[in-house]
């Protein structure tokens, strides 16, 4: 089997302690084995934890940042703009990826790296410039404490090029806010699990790339014929339009419907107000254009305005429905200029919009409950809905001023300082809970429980399906779902695009293996390339276990099992403990791990 | 005939700059697109496809020092023989629509593709559009028309919805009028 296309074999690995680069190349096992994207990353990552006897800071020099788009990112194909941040997140200290869309990746490869690795620490706050084969650390001090955007514009401004791609921090990264994001495409995120921190504790404002190679294409014939087929695909399906209109704010109604919307903290899942920050309310009063991810048909973005009241001016590309959800039914408001202000200043303070959400959700619960007093929060009581307070609280945590400090590092820092906040922090591992409720559809707490960073839905989505076709399952074939998603899934990472196509549209898997093929000219079977997934999900179980990992951790948030809902079509659902006892035995077995989780392969 | 741009319609989602690329230069690579989109944020928002307007007066043409664009058809060309890549055409156009690449000897400019500019059809969002000339102007005649502020109205019930039916009233000539 020879690759005959998709890859430069060409890696950057950044000194930033010493200002050096060098550019080293990988065989052909390795990009047949791993793919890209995450796939680069958790063996790149693994390669550099393997034999070290201290465990490794995530703020610290010690640590790396990879930056890995995959051999189809840029490519003529649906939906080919996606690249991947692979580090040790400070959030959980466990194996951490973020999936980013936009255009950043494709420059990324224009230049002719298939990866990055950062490592070190610069003297400087600095910019990262790689233009082609031109590769520059740019001393940026002046940009401490600029927003992502402004940080934008002062990076274009130093290297001259209107033109360059560039992922920014905001204050939040500088800050070592622990869900800090990097920013690009104006509103694209790198989220969840601090890539942002870790670029800030490495001194790095930025890394800005711009690039002009032919990306190689095995077969560009066939690539054209099978592209062609997929663009129309997507053109011809029923929601297609729908799609383009509305994104992911759709599913504002659709989780409302199904009783899993977070709502006050996710006590509840339903919201009588959700009808106020739908899709159908940002199209009609907000929206002024669409945006898309490169490649892209479905143009699942929307550009939104407020044209009126308080927040007046407020302009972003957003919000999704993780952060509608997050910022306005799970903290108790459902107005929408407010929604897209708090979206707007997480973008630019460089934080995470779902933790964020989902920590001060906590915070005014567990004021509520009185687990929280105001001194604890220096003096500011904040009830459900509290538009200002809650601003206040994203600003403060991105510097860290009084409780922001404590705030800003993430579930952990709460629970360990407030220890009674356990019961209303929603985590797992240290990363805060995403926009679904899990209650009724144990596949999914198992999802939630097992996903390789902590509690993030994107590694198994499996609630949807459960709750509409699945719930005549036994637990077998729940936790084969399971097992489905988390190997389907990362096959979109590595390989680089986007896998909404996928599951929005049902764009079918096979077309990927023929994209793979035509690009590679390597011919592997939808079967075999799974396969080289579900090996990346045991390295990154590997990882994690010689990280301290291991059954303990692997459970859903503690309300999955001690609150049941308390109305809607989910009420009543609770998960049962030793229902989910079972569950996760079984998944482990089919996985192949032993009872503490533990997979046998070797870092 | 002649080929329209829509910004309000652009997802920035850049599949003409693959479609042309592949298509003309047989090169998967955007910078060798004749096409390109500029998608700016957040003063203006706007995403703009810069292509050749295939100028009546081509302003490229007039720094040129060995007269080599020239029209033909409707289509503004570069004739590779006369040309020495002086690259003077890249900033004589007021668009920015001439493009140069390190692997391409000489600056190239869209030539609508022989008829079926492959632009148009892979833009998802119909903000490309190759029409007769005469349509041009036809979105804004339209408008004009439907916003004419002098019309009555009728409000009615169909099928249990409230609709509003908009019309311009006849008047007879007099005094009466205006």
């Amino acid at each position: 089997m020879s690759v005959k296309g998709g890859y430069f074999f060409r890696i950057l690995e950044v000194d930033l302690t010493r200002g050096t680069s060098e550019v080293r190349s990988f065989d052909e096992e390795f990009a047949l084995q791993f793919i890209g994207g995450r796939g680069f990353g958790a063996r790149i990552l693994a390669d550099h934890l393997k034999g070290r006897k201290k465990r490794i800071d995530p703020l610290g020099p010690e640590n790396i940042l990879v930056i890995a788009p995959g051999p189809l990112t840029g490519v003529y194909l649906p939906a080919s703009g996606k690249n991947s941040f692979i580090t040790i997140s400070p959030a959980t200290g466990i194996y951490g990826d973020s999936s980013i869309g936009g255009v950043f990746g494709v420059e990324l490869r224009q230049a002719g790296y298939d990866a990055v690795v950062l490592k070190g620490r610069a003297p400087l706050l600095s910019a990262l410039s790689i233009q082609d084969d031109r590769v520059k650390i740019i001393p940026m001090p002046h940009a401490a404490g600029a927003t992502a955007l402004e940080g934008e514009q002062m990076v274009r401004e130093a290297t001259g090029d209107e033109d360059m791609k560039i992922a920014c921090i905001g204050p939040a990264g500088e800050n070592a806010v622990v869900y800090a994001c990097v920013n690009t495409d104006w509103s694209r995120n790198a989220g969840r699990i601090g890539i942002g921190a870790v670029m800030g504790s490495k001194n790095l404002k930025a890394v800005a790339v711009r690039g002009s190679k032919d990306l190689p294409v095995h077969d560009l014939p066939e690539l054209i014929k099978v592209s062609r087929e997929g663009y129309d695909f997507l053109r011809s399906q029923e929601l297609f339009k729908f799609w383009q209109d509305q994104g992911l704010m759709s599913v504002v109604d659709y989780a409302n419907k199904m009783g899993i919307l977070p709502t006050h903290n996710f006590k509840e899942t339903v919201y009588d107000r959700a009808d106020r920050m739908n899709g159908y309310m940002m199209e009609d009063r907000y929206k002024i254009a669409d945006s898309a991810c490169f490649g892209c048909s479905m143009s699942c973005g929307n550009v939104c305005l407020v044209k009126e009241g308080k927040y007046r001016g407020t302009v972003t590309e957003g919000p999704e429905y993780e952060s509608a959800a997050m910022l306005g039914s799970n903290l108790g408001t459902s107005n929408f200029s407010y929604i897209l202000k708090a979206n707007a200043l997480c973008d630019e303070l460089g934080v995470d919009t779902i933790s964020t959400g989902s920590i001060i959700g906590s915070v005014i619960e567990g004021q509520e409950r009185g687990f929280l007093t105001p001194e604890d929060l220096d003096g500011v009581e904040i009830g459900w809905g509290d538009e200002d307070a809650i601003l206040d609280l994203i600003n403060r945590i991105a510097v860290r001023d009084g409780v922001g400090d404590t705030l800003a590092g993430g579930a952990l820092a709460i629970i360990s300082r407030w220890p009674e906040m356990a019961s209303v922090v929603n985590h797992v591992k240290g990363l805060e809970q995403s926009a679904y409720d899990a209650r009724a559809a144990i596949s999914m707490a198992l999802g939630f429980g097992t996903s390789d960073i902590g509690a993030h839905h994107t590694r198994a989505w499996t609630v949807a399906t459960e709750l509409e076709n699945g719930t005549g399952w036994g637990l077998e074939e729940k936790a084969d779902f399971v097992i489905y998603h988390q190997t389907v899934r990362p096959l979109f990472d590595m390989l680089g695009v986007c896998r909404l196509p996928w599951i929005e549209l049902g764009f079918p898997e096979e077309y990927y293996q023929r994209y793979y093929r035509a690009v590679t000219g390597v011919d592997l079977s939808m079967a075999q390339l799974m396969e080289r997934s579900r090996n990346v999900y045991d390295l990154t179980r590997a990882i994690n276990v010689s990280l301290g990992m291991g059954r303990k951790d692997d459970y859903p948030p503690k309300r999955s099992f001690e609150d049941p809902v308390p109305s809607g079509p989910t009420a009543g659902k609770v998960i049962d403990r030793e229902e989910y006892e079972k569950i996760l035995g079984i998944y482990y077995e089919k996985r192949g791990w032993d009872e503490d989780g533990k997979p046998s392969l070797e870092l | 005939m002649h080929l329209t741009v829509i910004p309000e319609r652009c997802s920035g989602c850049k599949v003409c700059e693959l479609a042309c690329s592949v298509g003309r230069e047989n090169a998967n690579n955007p910078k060798k697109s004749r096409m390109r989109v500029m998608v700016l944020y957040p003063h203006p928002v706007i995403r703009m496809p810069i292509v050749c307007k295939q100028c009546g007066v081509p302003k490229c043409g007039e720094g040129c020092p060995t007269n080599a664009i020239y029209k033909e058809n409707g289509v503004v060309r570069l004739d590779q023989e006369k040309c020495i890549s002086c690259n003077q055409c890249l900033t004589s156009c007021p668009f920015g629509a001439m493009f140069l690449h390190e692997d391409i000897e000489h600056p190239f400019k869209c030539d609508l593709c022989d008829g079926d500019p492959l632009c148009v059809q892979a833009c998802p969002k119909e903000a490309l559009k190759f029409h007769p000339k005469h349509i041009l102007g036809q979105a804004h005649r339209l408008s004009a028309a439907r916003s004419y502020a002098k019309m009555s109205k009728v409000e009615y019930m169909d099928d249990g919805q409230k609709k509003t039916l908009r019309y311009a009233k006849i008047t007879k000539g007099g005094k009466d009028e205006r």
